[in-house]
């Protein structure tokens, strides 16, 4: 679907099994990424996990140690091929635009331009594709941030590239702007076809920007969905964690529901757990509603709440079952009340929130959740492997 | 890469790098390494770390050679040397003068900038022009217009007064720097959190320039240890004056070898001491953001802080300034044989050129590795080579001539290409300094990126390397060029026979007291220190680029 309606500007790129390390430090252990061409890809990693050498190895600053990388059927690193960079067709975006400062805002964007006569015209178009027609004879120092961005945006698609790397290219920005660029660039890249890998670690950019997501974590890549199946069936309550928050609770498997500390939930997604086993639930804030003390499946005191606006997070500590908890719907009954999660329950409400701190509230989850067959240890998170 | 945000203005490699840069007003500090590009090994040629290793041995050399020399006197006779009366009271002299000179500059140096950067003095840029020229006017052209002037001027208390005025800039420059790149916020925080107006300037605001300030006075004491002709002017005998005059007129090589000795001890204690004293210490500025907090009000100091700068002004720059002009309107007939100023100014100028390439490129290697590559190796290297600054120019000189006896049959000796020689060596530190600071403002990702944007290496080195870098290279050479031109102990001693310089000149009519002739030779080194001097300032000002890569 998606090849058919993108220009076929873009190329295509499969990433396969790159190793790449730095004297005794493994930072990509074996990563593998295919994507298709004109499409928008943001690699969500935390910091460490190897964002940054992994587009400077698509860009050929680095080599590989093992594995391919192959850009529009063409290998560029791997099996003794190594493309270097100006031969690659890479438009490359780092971190804080990497203007040269001793150029002009036209020459920066021309520095990769061939000598020709419609250099001028050529120049003009990216200019006018980044809005910045006027400023031509301007100097990087002379630009705020934003603008940074896009010319060093326009001086990567200049060579017309097969792929545009963007190393966390807002991250400088503040708040404000950062939307606003993060969705001019967006739209340029859109008319302009390429190919775009976008490295962040602000799980909120990767979401809204791109069309898939690939979550890097410990030197590869634990999970690559569309924002949407990332967000609602992770891979695994790390991968859950990182691109959101989230409940996750110890939950027994009683097909097709699982019974929790906030009752019997209905499975949306997931693995498929014989009854009985041990399950892990993931339940969004956002699936969560604060009801009356008799209305909920289970009920706490609150222990804070943080207001932001156009919604709030209210912490709550669960202290059981409600008194008048609803039988399950289709339960034998014959299990025993799953433990309580370790933390405070993570509510999160439209607008202001109408408790205080300190009074006893309902909870009561909307909707299907996510399970995973396998119990949840909370001491475990951090190792939690994709494949699990 | 994520502690980007936090700018951790850290000492370079060397500290010695950063406060001779502050100290000549090239940014070495300013321009750190590339961020987060540490950790990145890059595969450089073998030949960069060979270039600095040989360049770094040449820079050693003539320690070894010094020792040499003294081994050959045999130790027995080196050591009745040393421990006889003359040295005790050239000891005392030497290091009197050096703490005292010190003192005075420490402390000048650091009111006056004080008093520039962080108070409403009127005219305060001004002033700060104004109290840096006296770097560019050798310390013996101070001493010759006192002396011109006023003959009573001489002994300890004439050299103090001397020395302190020629060299306190190099306490200024550092200092004023540091104030101007401390975090202002910092004062405003410990006033917030309950400590005084006096107390936040003992405890924040001389913390914050302790670093410089420890780094100036290291300088001083370096330049008063290796001071030859304003201390013969003056009549006022150290070491460095005894080495000379043993090697000149007595030729009396073992003594000047023995003497050398311990001024050379006298210097390595200096240098380490001070790197002892700043400890580990560093500064860090969270974020970048560059809050000027309100200067200090003189109020009614205010006529008086004036009258200071005023009074300095006229010390350290009206004395020589009307000393040359008095004389050069008042030239009496030439007791010597007329050298034309041409011919002087011309040989000097080919030094200075000759000797500012060398030092330029023989800084280059060591600069690459030290930025592109910092480790353990670069770092030995680097540091290797700021030995020199223990050697003072008449020692590099007794240490070069016994060198081209012993190893090249004298072929060497009083040759152009030793004496230019000697000058790269003497020069080196400072040109390593800019050289540094000019590789760091082309960081590895610029070439990166000009290569993803379809560029050969070639053409990204000429296209964006080269622009970046040459502008530090030309101060490089202008820094080296302007010491040479004013160069006068180590020239005097291997120059050509029958050549002279502007330096040398002065010195033959200086010392036959024909101050009219002399005075011409000193209007020319004067005028000539301007010009560099200008080229430095002007590359310090525009450097729109160094926010943007720095950044």
């Amino acid at each position: 679907m998606t090849a058919a309606t993108v220009p076929a500007d873009g190329c295509d790129l499969d990433v396969r099994d790159v190793v790449k390390a730095f004297g005794s430090s493994v930072v990509l252990r074996g990563l593998s990424l295919s994507v298709p061409a004109g499409s928008l890809t943001a690699i969500l990693g935390r910091s460490g996990s190897g964002k940054t050498t992994f587009l400077r190895v698509l860009a050929g600053f680095e080599r590989a140690d093992t594995g391919s990388v192959t850009i529009g059927g063409v290998v560029v690193d791997g099996d003794g091929a190594f493309v270097p960079p100006e031969h690659r067709r890479i438009g490359y975006v780092p971190q804080e635009g990497a203007l040269f400062p001793h150029l002009t805002v036209a020459r920066n964007v021309a520095f990769g331009l061939p000598r020709g006569g419609s250099r001028r015209a050529r120049l003009e178009g990216l200019l006018a594709l980044v809005g910045m027609e006027g400023m031509a004879r301007r100097y990087p120092h002379q630009l705020s941030g934003g603008q940074q961005q896009r010319v060093a945006l326009a001086r990567a698609l200049a060579v017309d590239p097969t792929l545009v790397l963007l190393d966390e290219p807002f991250s400088s920005l503040d708040a404000g702007l950062r939307t606003a660029v993060r969705s001019e660039v967006q739209a340029v890249l859109r008319a302009s076809g390429a190919t775009a890998l976008l490295v962040t670690h602000d799980q909120d950019e990767a979401l809204s920007w791109a069309d898939q997501v690939a979550v890097l974590r410990d030197g590869r890549i634990g999970q690559l969905a569309s924002p949407q199946e990332l967000y609602t069936r992770p891979s695994d309550p790390d991968v859950a964690g990182f691109v959101g928050e989230a409940n996750v609770l110890p939950g027994v498997a009683e097909p097709p529901y699982v019974r929790t500390v906030l009752g019997a939930l209905a499975v949306a997604g997931g693995d498929v757990a014989p009854a009985g086993a041990p399950v892990t639930v993931l339940v969004r804030p956002e699936q969560v509603a604060l009801v009356a003390e008799a209305e909920g499946a289970a009920c706490g005191a609150v222990r804070d709440l943080q207001y932001y606006g156009h919604d709030a997070v209210v912490r709550v500590d669960l202290a059981g079952p409600a008194p008048a908890a609803p039988a399950a719907p289709a339960g034998s009954g014959a299990a025993a009340a799953p433990a309580r999660p370790v933390g405070p329950l993570v509510v999160r409400v439209m607008g202001a929130a109408t408790c205080e701190p300190g009074d006893v509230v309902g909870v009561a989850v909307r909707g299907p959740v996510l399970a995973w067959a396998r119990p949840h240890d909370p001491e475990e998170l951090p190792e939690c492997d994709s494949g699990g | 890469m994520q502690a980007r945000r936090v700018v951790t203005s850290e000492e370079p490699p060397n500290h010695v790098a950063g406060l001779i840069g502050a100290a000549t007003g090239t940014p070495a500090a300013a321009a750190a390494g590339p961020v987060g590009s540490g950790r990145r090994r890059r595969r450089w040629p073998g030949p960069f770390v060979w270039a600095s290793a040989l360049v770094a041995a040449a820079l050693v050399l003539p320690l070894v050679f010094l020792v040499v020399e003294s081994a050959s006197f045999g130790w027995s006779a080196v050591l009745a040397l040393v421990f006889r009366g003359l040295t005790a009271s050239l000891l005392w002299h030497t290091v009197s003068l050096t703490v005292c000179v010190t003192a005075c500059c420490a402390v000048l140096g650091t009111v006056l900038a004080w008093c520039v950067e962080r108070t409403d003095l009127a005219g305060r840029r001004w002033w700060g022009a104004l109290v840096v020229v006296p770097v560019g006017i050798p310390d013996f052209a101070v001493a010759f217009g006192w002396r011109s002037l006023f003959a009573g001027i001489g002994g300890f208390g004439g050299a103090l007064l001397v020395m302190s005025l020629a060299v306190y800039p190099l306490v200024y420059l550092p200092v004023a720097a540091s104030f101007r790149d401390a975090d202002p916020g910092q004062e405003e925080v410990a006033r917030s959190l309950g400590t005084g107006r006096l107390a936040t300037f003992w405890r924040v605001t001389l913390g914050q320039a302790r670093g410089a300030i420890l780094g100036g006075c290291l300088l001083v004491a370096l330049v008063v240890l290796a001071e030859y002709g304003a201390f013969e002017i003056l009549g006022y005998q150290t070491f460095t004056t005894e080495i000379f005059t043993q090697l000149q007129t007595g030729f009396d090589t073992d003594a000047a070898c023995a003497l050398s000795l311990v001024l050379v001890l006298v210097s390595l204690v200096v240098l380490a001491g001070e790197g002892a004293a700043r400890g580990r210490g560093r500064t860090a500025r969270v974020g970048s953001a560059a809050a000027r907090a309100g200067r200090v009000r003189l109020g009614r100091w205010h006529p008086a802080v004036q009258g200071g700068f005023a009074l300095l002004a006229a010390a350290a720059l009206g004395v020589p300034v009307v000393a040359v002009l008095y004389w050069l309107g008042h030239g009496g007939p030439a007791p010597l044989p007329a050298v034309s100023l041409g011919a002087a100014a011309a040989r000097t100028a080919a030094y200075g050129a000759a000797a500012g390439v060398v030092a330029t490129a023989a800084a280059f290697p060591v600069a690459v590795l030290s930025v592109r590559r910092p480790g353990r190796l670069a770092a030995v290297l680097e540091r290797s080579s700021y030995v020199v600054l223990a050697v003072p120019g008449v020692v590099l000189a007794l240490t070069l001539t016994y060198a081209s006896e012993r190893y090249a049959n004298g072929a060497l000796y009083q040759t152009n290409v030793l004496l230019v020689l000697a000058y790269a060596v003497m020069f080196f530190p400072l040109a390593l300094v800019s050289v540094r600071a000019s590789v760091a403002r082309a960081p590895a990702h610029l070439e990166e990126m000009g290569r993803s944007l379809g560029r050969s290496p070639a053409a990204v080195l000429w296209r964006v390397t080269l622009p970046l870098v040459a502008p530090g290279l030309a101060a490089a050479f202008s820094l080296v060029f302007l010491e040479v031109v004013t160069e006068l102990t180590a020239t005097l001693l291997l120059i050509p026979t029958g050549a002279s310089t502007l330096a040398t000149q002065f010195w033959a009519y200086e010392t036959n007291l024909s101050y009219g002739q002399a005075a011409p030779f000193v209007a020319v080194m004067m005028a000539v220190a301007v010009v560099p001097s200008y080229v430095l300032g002007r590359w310090f000002d525009r450097m729109p680029a160094r926010r943007a890569v720095a950044a």
